[in-house]
């Protein structure tokens, strides 16, 4: 049952991918693209585990995503820093 | 199959299914506050479906539901209420589509590729909490350091962020 399910993990990680490339390319307002690319750093999480469960690693995804979720975090707060300026700048959200 | 089993799949097919379409509607929603919303659909969906996969990666799943959609997702969904004009202008990029599918069937082919010749490993060792411990401070130290580190610039980040002088 294992292996089922994590070749559904790698397929639902897959299409969330492309889910998530496809609002990255097809907007213009800059929360839209970082929301956008929250959902392929959720899409690679779940890739990682889909394939860990297959080659049967305990310990390496949980470490690999902890670092990963704990960067994202960091690079949320730091692109929405950004944000910020940029809308006091611009009075916008929309990028050129 | 036990009922079990079928339960499991068909838990997992749900979520998975709630995923997708909570990032369709984050791609597809004008206002970006709500989309934001979604993103925590998608954040609880994903972590659902990493406890189905091994009962050992239940740890991770409950750290991905606290940190994860507990902060970063309700931190920018929070943060999101400061700006006027959240609404979207449409905008119609005719090859975003076509580039999102060729991304993703050249990933699926990766992945057969890769996985077509390897036999599914019968089953996963159990999780330990202290040997996560160990395994962090003996092989992982330096990426622990780095992001100390990170989250503490993090820190004094928001600090100016929200003094006003």
């Amino acid at each position: 049952m294992d292996a089922l399910l994590s070749y559904y993990g790698l397929v639902i990680g897959v299409i969330l991918g492309s889910i998530g490339i496809y609002g990255l390319l097809n907007s213009k307002n800059i929360v839209r693209i970082l929301l956008s690319s929250e959902i392929i750093f959720n899409s690679a999480i779940l890739l990682v585990f889909s394939a860990s469960s297959l080659l049967g690693r305990t310990y390496l995804p949980i470490v690999f995503s902890i670092f990963a979720v704990s960067m994202g975090l960091v690079e949320v707060v730091v692109a929405f820093a950004a944000i910020i300026l940029y809308y006091r700048n611009k009075n916008s959200l929309e990028v050129d | 199959m036990s009922l079990t089993n079928d339960f499991a799949i068909g838990f997992f097919t749900f979520f998975g299914i709630i995923s997708i379409v909570a990032a369709l509607f984050i791609t597809r929603q004008k206002n970006v506050f709500y989309a934001a919303i979604g993103l925590v659909f998608v954040g609880i969906s994903v972590a659902v479906m990493i406890a189905l996969l091994n009962t050992s990666y239940s740890f991770y799943s409950v750290f991905h539901i606290l940190l994860y959609v507990g902060s970063t997702v309700v931190f920018l969904a929070v943060s999101l209420v400061m700006f006027r004009g959240l609404d979207v202008k449409e905008i119609k990029v005719p090859w975003a589509s076509l580039v999102a599918l060729i991304v993703g069937v050249l990933i699926f082919l990766d992945l057969v590729v890769s996985f077509y010749s390897i036999t599914p490993a019968a089953a996963i060792s159990s999780f330990s909490l202290q040997t996560l411990a160990n395994e962090i401070l003996q092989n992982y130290w330096f990426p622990a350091i780095i992001i100390i580190i990170a989250l503490l610039t993090t820190m004094i980040e928001a600090i100016t962020l929200a003094r006003r002088d």
